[in-house]
């Protein structure tokens, strides 16, 4: 140790413990149960397990009601992230380019899921539901996520339209292209970091939203964040862990793959206004 | 040219999906919430579900629970953070660039899935314990299921959350800002207080308020890892629905932490219609 601070200098050293300490508190707990997750032996006081093997994931793999969440989460994420795209892009759009009546309001209203209590806003839901006919229902929880990332995909697109500069939207509008095209060949390929950005927070958002699949999906529509719950509280950790690295999973990809578009920058812009 | 005369509706039509959505589906249950908590179970005008929660000793230990917990998670969240942006802004070594792009992994990891990891390193007979004995060392951390629990979990989302909307913030602040006050002769202290924090005090405010926000009506992280008394408000709030069936009384809750959050989203509000002023003019 006194080598090390020698030989690092001061300053170095102080930042590779910070470094060290950064680590143990994001990464340690995700290590520690993908380790887990892969254990075989694993009994009380072992602090790793004591052999490996994939017999926990077998396990998960076998229950096929628990195979079927992970289709349900996936296929949910997929429909509700381009539900949202459908209806927030044209109000974004609206928010970024228009001055009209009440855009303020609106704009402020996304901001409400975030502010009243999310347990308040699904039982009230439910009530509404209930004479809907959408308690139980795919719609319905596709419903509850959009609502839940609503302000992400809103906010950071309408941010990300208001750069595109109306005069390159009108030169290509005086060549004779149509409203339509110049949306989907000019103004969306220059918007596009930030729509990648809106859709990944409403993606994952629906991914990992489990109160409210609890209270309107359930008994016919079970994700795997709602799935969890009851896994945590009466399965072995090293079963548990199998659940969460899978559900952990489709986030990574996605994270990596577009990692490019991850910036601090890009990331703040879906909270302010 | 036509783009002149836009037509006046088609703000109001494009804007027509996503609002009725919202309105649908979160601005009518909320109104028919406000309602509901006025009401008794067979439709009478009562104020006797709020008189429940302002005389209840039960709620006011969850209140004052809520609000020391919202406040330290979010003091401890803010300190650190700065903190962390501050390092990734000025330091330019390579091990700060590693962690700028390690530290906005935790904002997308499921939250239930990292709550879930960080419960199997600090029970009792987790990670920390189990690692303890190795040298002989009987240390039962008594983390979970208390205030310290929920505090440390929180920590973990929040303080990369306020890290990322400060370094984005603190990305305004020109190295050029910096030198020249350095060469006028300021220290550190001073060019944070003068040249930092003016830039960038905006940012902390709406990171502040969103991180209070969240801990008023917090379910996922109190309720795996919180104690049972006293409990967070959004524990009690899930069991006036889930254990009494009383959703007038629920109702009444859900308005009245609505009403404590609506103080952050005030603050919020203002400091960001500020910058809407900016935008106006330019």
């Amino acid at each position: 140790m006194k080598r090390l601070y020698y030989g690092l200098g001061k300053k170095k050293f102080l930042e590779w413990i910070f470094f060290a300490v950064f680590v143990l508190f994001f990464y340690g707990p995700l290590m520690n149960m993908v380790v887990l997750s892969f254990a075989g032996d694993y009994e009380y006081p072992d602090v790793v397990p004591t052999s490996y093997g994939f017999k926990w994931w077998d396990y998960i793999l076998s229950k096929s009601q628990m195979v079927d969440t992970i289709f349900t989460s996936l296929v949910l994420a997929v429909v509700v992230t381009l539900v949202s795209l459908l209806i927030c892009l044209p109000a974004a759009y609206a928010i970024a380019r228009y001055k009209f009546r009440g855009r303020s309001l609106v704009r402020l209203s996304f901001l409400l899921t975030n502010a009243f209590p999310k347990m308040g806003i699904y039982t009230a839901m439910a009530v509404i539901f209930y004479k809907l006919n959408l308690m139980g229902t795919f719609v319905g929880v596709v419903l509850v996520h959009i609502v839940n990332t609503m302000m992400f995909m809103v906010w950071i697109p309408s941010g990300a339209f208001r750069t595109v500069h109306v005069q390159q939207e009108e030169s290509a509008r005086d060549v004779g292209a149509s409203p339509l095209r110049v949306f989907f060949r000019i103004t969306m390929p220059m918007a596009w970091p930030g729509i990648v950005v809106a859709s990944l927070y409403t993606f994952l958002g629906s991914m990992e939203e489990a109160q409210g699949s609890l209270l309107i999906g359930l008994p016919n529509v079970h994700t795997m964040p709602s799935e969890l719950y009851g896994i945590i509280m009466s399965f072995p950790e090293t079963a548990g862990s199998v659940f969460a690295v899978i559900l952990l999973i489709p986030s990574l990809i996605l994270l990596i793959v577009f990692r490019k578009y991850l910036s601090a920058e890009a990331l703040s812009n879906g909270l302010k206004m | 040219m036509d783009k002149k005369k836009v037509r006046p509706w088609m703000p109001y039509l494009m804007v027509a999906p996503a609002f009725t959505v919202m309105l649908l589906v979160v601005i009518l249950p909320i109104l028919n919430t406000v309602a509901q908590s006025f009401s008794t179970a067979d439709g009478q005008f009562t104020l006797a579900n709020y008189q429940y929660f302002l005389t209840s000793y039960e709620a006011f230990e969850s209140l004052v629970f809520t609000v020391i917990e919202a406040l330290s998670t979010m003091l401890l969240a803010m300190v650190f953070s700065f903190l962390l942006a501050l390092y990734l802004r000025f330091s330019k070594s390579g091990i700060s660039r590693i962690i700028g792009r390690l530290y906005l992994l935790p904002r997308f990891i499921p939250g239930i899935v990292a709550v879930y990891a960080v419960m199997n390193i600090i029970k009792d007979a987790g990670f920390i314990n189990r690692f303890l004995q190795l040298f002989g060392i009987m240390y039962k951390p008594g983390l979970l299921y208390d205030m310290k629990g929920i505090v440390i979990c929180n920590l973990w989302f929040n303080i990369p959350f306020s890290a990322m909307l400060l370094s984005a913030a603190l990305s305004n602040v020109a190295d050029s800002y910096v030198e020249s006050a350095k060469d006028a002769g300021c220290g550190w202290g001073k060019i944070l207080t003068k040249i930092i924090w003016p830039l960038v005090y905006k940012d902390v405010i709406v990171a502040a308020t969103f991180i209070l926000m969240g801990q008023i009506g917090a379910f996922t992280i109190p309720y795996l890892t919180g104690p049972n008394n006293p409990k967070m408000l959004g524990i009690l709030l899930y069991q006036q629905v889930n254990t009494y069936l009383d959703y007038q009384r629920a109702a009444a809750l859900s308005v009245l932490m609505f009403i404590i959050c609506l103080g952050g989203a005030v603050v919020y509000i203002k400091s960001n219609m500020k910058e809407e002023a900016w935008q106006a003019g330019k």
